[in-house]
């Protein structure tokens, strides 16, 4: 009777399961975003909860030391994104007005020819007729366009952003009561092993977080110290440390993120070299042609990637969520597969947090008697 | 009239101390802690409420933390061999299970509600993150936590050294 009682317990559950999975199939493409949303939020609180409780200690008052923070924030970051942002728009108003130039046409011209005269014959294939100052505008032409729907782009950006930062304000505000309610649902026979999963959880992210942060502050460092020893060559690279802090913050995204420092240092190395004969003539160990510098730039990154990949990233970050490397590439592998760039980015810790999950789990099984 | 204003700007002048701020102040483990502190510690705790009979926790259960009696009673028990021997009758304000803080070991002996009870409980995880964030704080609790562990130590050793004399 009691094993007919607990086959049917478990056809209801597996029903109720399989409803709930169904549900969430159903409403995913709603929430989806908003979950995200929820999930940054929750990083983000996680990194300034340090700060806030340490500043509420002293103030007395949460709300004013959430302010104080969120503002602080804000603020360094609007002044970063700001003097990077003017410091690249003069850049690219003295390229712009280079550009206008005729000289400059003249000078791009001879410096396709010269690179094309270099270059070995099944490289370039088929010659292409039309002229390269021509295929230039066109490129540029075609960049308006693209800035354009970047625009659009950039306008849903910031709302997401804005919703961010309203969440985690709340967050950060009510945290504690947050995770207290949370604890209050926890039936008293499962109290402490819940604690524990909870407690569990928080330090896997923020040791993440914590070794996240390290690796991206070596990569900056690397990259400025790299950059400067290619300026010491001749490289003629300007906005060195916004480079660098980029190339580090963008590292966080694993695959993807390295590419982007590299793409701002490319620009810059382009912006400041075009028309010098010498930068465009520059051979990488005066053997291979490097005009601008480019195949440098290039070098360098592939040389902080794999500084970054092979000692720091397996050293702080895989140590700290206690996965092996090869856990580490599958979760990369299945969240970038699942959802791009934004699921390599919390790959590594979901696994961290699915593999705590998992421990209890099997705890609770084997000493079911004990609670 | 008394303006809304003013008496929310002043509300924690005249604000009473809560009944867990009570419970804390008479627990040996929270002893000379200020009233800041003592909320402090209240945040971190967790009020939990039990039926008669229900187990706190059993024997050889993992162990978390310690619980403060807010309201009601617990026996705390030992079972060997299928006979259980009750170690202590616990009232209101009295506390149990404090080596928990301290080690992971399972539990030592069974804990039981004999009346609805509320406890509040502190638990090993908010007393490491209050060792990352406020270490002063936290020396002070460890320190008497020593001092509980040793007065008991102290009495155990009374006792052993009556019975040999017996």
């Amino acid at each position: 009777m009691n094993q007919q009682k607990d086959y049917i317990q478990l056809i209801y559950r597996l029903l109720v399961g399989l409803l709930g999975i169904g549900f969430l199939y159903v409403i995913w493409p709603y929430i989806s975003s908003v979950l995200l949303m929820l999930v940054f939020a929750f990083l983000f609180t996680t990194v300034l909860l340090p700060s806030v409780d340490a500043l509420e200690r002293k103030i007395r008052n949460r709300g004013l030391s959430v302010l104080a923070v969120t503002i602080g924030l804000i603020t360094a970051i609007s002044i970063f994104i700001g003097s990077f942002a003017t410091n690249l728009a003069d850049q690219a108003g003295d390229f712009s007005q280079r550009l206008e130039t005729e000289s400059f046409m003249d000078d791009f011209n001879t410096f396709i020819d010269n690179t094309k005269a270099k270059l070995p014959s099944f490289v370039l294939g088929e010659s292409d007729a039309q002229d390269p100052a021509e295929k230039l505008n066109d490129i540029m032409g075609g960049l308006m366009s693209k800035l354009l729907t970047f625009a659009g782009a950039l306008g849903g950006f910031v709302f997401n952003m804005i919703m961010v930062i309203i969440f985690t304000i709340i967050l950060l505000l009510n945290y504690h009561q947050f995770k207290k309610t949370l604890v209050s649902f926890i039936p008293n026979k499962f109290f402490e092993v819940g604690l524990r999963l909870i407690f569990n959880i928080e330090q896997q992210v923020s040791n993440y977080l914590r070794g996240q942060f390290l690796a991206a502050t070596s990569v900056a460092i690397m990259s400025i110290v790299g950059l400067y020893i290619l300026n010491f060559f001749g490289a003629n690279l300007t906005l060195v440390v916004f480079i660098g802090i980029i190339a580090g913050l963008a590292n966080m995204i694993p695959l993807v993120g390295p590419f982007i420092g590299m793409l701002i240092a490319f620009a810059v190395a382009l912006m400041n070299n075009l028309g010098i004969e010498a930068a465009q003539a520059h051979m990488l160990f005066n053997t291979i042609p490097s005009p601008f510098y480019i195949l440098d730039v290039v070098l360098l990154f592939i040389i902080v990637q794999q500084i970054d990949n092979n000692f720091i990233t397996p050293l702080l970050v895989g140590e700290s969520v206690g996965l092996h490397p090869m856990m580490v590439m599958i979760a990369l592998l299945i969240g970038g597969t699942l959802i791009g760039p934004m699921g390599m980015l919390f790959a590594v810790p979901a696994a961290g947090i699915i593999k705590v999950v998992g421990q209890e789990i099997s705890f609770v099984t084997k000493n079911a008697h004990l609670l | 009239m008394k303006s809304p204003f003013w008496s929310n700007l002043f509300r924690n002048w005249n604000s009473q101390e809560s009944e867990k701020v009570t419970a804390l102040r008479q627990v040996p483990v929270f002893n000379n802690l200020s009233d800041k502190e003592l909320d402090e510690i209240e945040k971190l705790t967790h009020e939990r409420k039990y039926q008669a009979g229900e187990h706190v926790f059993k024997n050889k259960a993992p162990s978390e933390g310690m619980f403060i009696i807010i309201s009601g009673s617990v026996e705390i028990y030992l079972d060997s061999d299928g006979s259980k021997k009750v170690l202590a009758e616990l009232k209101e304000q009295d506390f149990f299970g404090e080596i928990a803080l301290l080690d992971t070991e399972p539990r030592s002996a069974g804990a039981v509600a004999t009346a609805p009870s509320t406890l509040l409980g502190f638990f090993r995880p908010d007393l490491l993150s209050l060792m990352e964030r406020n270490p002063a704080l936290s020396s002070k609790i460890l320190t008497n936590l020593g001092a509980v562990l040793a007065e008991r130590l102290r009495k155990t050793n009374q006792l052993l050294a009556a019975k040999s004399d017996n």
